[in-house]
């Protein structure tokens, strides 16, 4: 079955074996809840995509929550000066 | 009409609708024209959104149709009802509603809970053309079987928005307003462990496409993770506003509707939609399993242990690919199709993520000391673009001779033009080195980053490297490009341009 789907694997929907298992090692250095998972070859591919949804939605808050204390400097700071530039361009 | 009204008592003789109250059939559902339109009988004048126009009909099986004359006589009576409160293809809805309603009852009353709109609608989508029988029964587990709906004849129902969310439209076919509707149906089914940002996403998306082609699961990952990816990624920064929004654009009808039929979708859409893979599988179970008991038993039971595989492997397959949708939705741009490049681009985009945060909070932590490295740090940077990082990380600081402030801002400024790089293209290759480099130094710096003075002058070597206009480095470019999709900066380009002039 897995030789079928294999084959299979050629179209969009699929994915072969191979990618998944790029995909999980390459995700795994940034997951950190699953290299610290006891049995980390066992991870399966929805848990790694979840996780991976999960991490991507922290960093976009992160990301926000920077932006806004940067943008709080940036009105503390001169408009010209070399500061808000740098802001400006973290910001970007 | 010819609604077999025949269960109904009469006390109703006073259509004139309006007072639902004083019909005892209007303890079912108090129904009140959502646009406040006509009521007729005030039985249960329902409101429908039809095409985007507003349909009254008669939503309880029972419920005395019109004004004047007691149910069963009047022919004549029912079209001029209809005839005014349908303002759309008459043809279709009249004829509808000239089919008796019987077994609504079984089919209304299980309704979930907002009952009056979704029991309409379940009303109408009964009327759909012959769903396929194999579509019911699963359905009806979850649903009530309209049983009896073979057997009365309705016509296509056209976009009936809300009821075909929750009903037939998962057989997708034959309805117009099928697809539309089902598919952010289908959509929500994906994405009902997601948060609930997503329904509004839907919502929207729903007002905003028209109806596609048939549903099925293949077109609709294609199609969500086009269009999530487009409007979900397209600002994060508003997301919350985006979310919230697509509710109160809604008119009145439909966002009740639809908020109310949101409570519901978390319990039935995935039901339904996994129902209906359900469906499908066993559908090619059954047929499977019919072959196999034709070879004999002993094949039976190893066919059916394949069988009981190929099932779990399916709903594997298909808990994956929600997730892989859900994930390219929150890539921004990210229009590929193919889940390995998919996969990349999403590794890529969270290095990105991480190495501007990195930057940030360094940005954000090194401020108050900004002020003294920056001034003698700034100038030889501007000059020494592509070098900053290495330069910053080998030597010591070289002497500053003070180039004026300009080449500053014109390098904020000619970052913006800058088309988004291709950031997997031909940049690995050249740049190889850099990014290790990158990240080497990050995560140096990182840690020394509040301590000494040195570090706040490598933070800004970081930033200027992605400044550079010839060599943009991949990942720096990528940090900035991603950022500049989603946040909203025009204040700030507009201070650069006036930055720019002024300086």
């Amino acid at each position: 079955m897995s030789n079928r789907r294999s084959r299979q694997s050629s179209s969009a929907t699929r994915i072969s074996d191979d990618q998944m298992i790029d995909l999980v090692s390459k995700l795994r250095q940034f997951l950190p809840e699953i290299r610290e998972r006891r049995r980390s070859d066992k991870v399966s591919a929805s848990t790694v995509l979840q996780e991976t949804c999960n991490y991507i939605r922290k960093l976009h808050r992160e990301v926000d929550n920077l932006s806004d204390r940067l943008s709080l400097l940036l009105d503390s700071v001169d408009e010209d000066s070399q500061e808000a530039a740098v802001i400006r361009n973290l910001l970007m | 009409m010819n609604h077999q009204h025949h269960f109904v008592p009469d006390f109703e003789t006073d259509d004139d609708y309006v007072n639902a109250n004083t019909n005892p059939s209007s303890s079912n559902l108090a129904r009140k024209p959502i646009i406040g339109e006509q009521e007729e009988d005030g039985d249960l004048m329902e409101l429908l959104w039809h095409n985007g126009q507003v349909v009254l009909h008669n939503q309880r099986p029972n419920a005395k149709k019109q004004p004047p004359p007691p149910p069963p006589s009047s022919s004549s009576a029912p079209p001029p009802a209809l005839d005014h409160n349908l303002f759309i293809q008459e043809d279709e809805m009249s004829s509808w509603l000239h089919y008796p309603l019987r077994d609504d009852d079984d089919f209304c009353s299980d309704l979930f809970l907002p009952a009056e709109r979704q029991t309409s609608n379940q009303v109408v989508t009964a009327a759909r053309p012959p769903v396929p029988s194999t579509v019911r029964p699963p359905e009806a587990s979850s649903m009530r079987p309209p049983a009896p709906l073979p057997s009365s004849v309705r016509p296509p129902v056209r976009n009936f928005m809300n009821f075909s969310r929750l009903r037939g439209d998962f057989t997708g076919r034959g309805g117009e307003s099928g697809p539309s509707v089902s598919k952010s149906t289908v959509r929500e089914s994906t994405q009902v462990s997601a948060t609930p940002a997503r329904e509004s996403d839907l919502t929207r998306r729903t007002d905003g496409i028209g109806s596609r082609g048939t549903v099925d699961l293949a077109s609709r990952s294609a199609v969500d993770g086009g269009g999530g990816a487009y409007t979900v990624g397209h600002n994060r920064k508003g997301k919350a506003v985006v979310t919230t929004e697509p509710r109160n654009e809604n008119p009145a009808g439909a966002s009740s509707s639809l908020a109310s039929k949101s409570e519901i979708e978390p319990f039935n859409e995935t039901t339904i939609v996994d129902e209906r893979k359900r469906k499908e599988r066993e559908a090619i179970d059954e047929t499977e399993e019919e072959a196999k008991q034709g070879r004999g038993s002993t094949s039976t039971k190893r066919s059916r242990a394949a069988e009981v595989h190929n099932l779990s492997e399916r709903k594997r397959r298909d808990r994956i690919n929600e997730r892989m949708k859900a994930l390219q939705e929150l890539i921004p741009r990210c229009n590929k199709s193919d889940k390995a490049s998919m996969l990349d681009e999403a590794i890529e985009y969270m290095k990105s993520l991480q190495l501007q945060i990195q930057m940030m909070s360094m940005g954000c932590g090194m401020m108050p000391m900004m002020y003294t490295g920056m001034q003698q740090y700034m100038p030889h940077m501007a000059m020494g673009m592509g070098m900053g990082m290495e330069m910053g990380m080998n030597r010591p600081p070289p002497p500053p001779p003070p180039p004026p402030f300009m080449p500053f801002p014109n390098m904020l400024a000619s970052q913006r033009p800058l088309p988004p790089q291709p950031r997997m293209g031909g940049y690995p290759a050249v740049q190889a080195s850099d990014p290790s480099r990158v990240y080497g130094s990050n995560q140096q710096f990182v840690p020394n980053s509040n301590q000494a003075p040195y570090s706040g002058y490598m933070d800004p070597y970081q930033q200027f490297r992605s400044l550079h206009p010839s060599q943009p480095p991949q990942f720096q470019n990528q940090a900035a490009s991603y950022p500049s999709s989603s946040r909203v900066s025009s204040t700030k380009e507009s201070e650069d341009q006036g930055n720019q002039t002024t300086s």
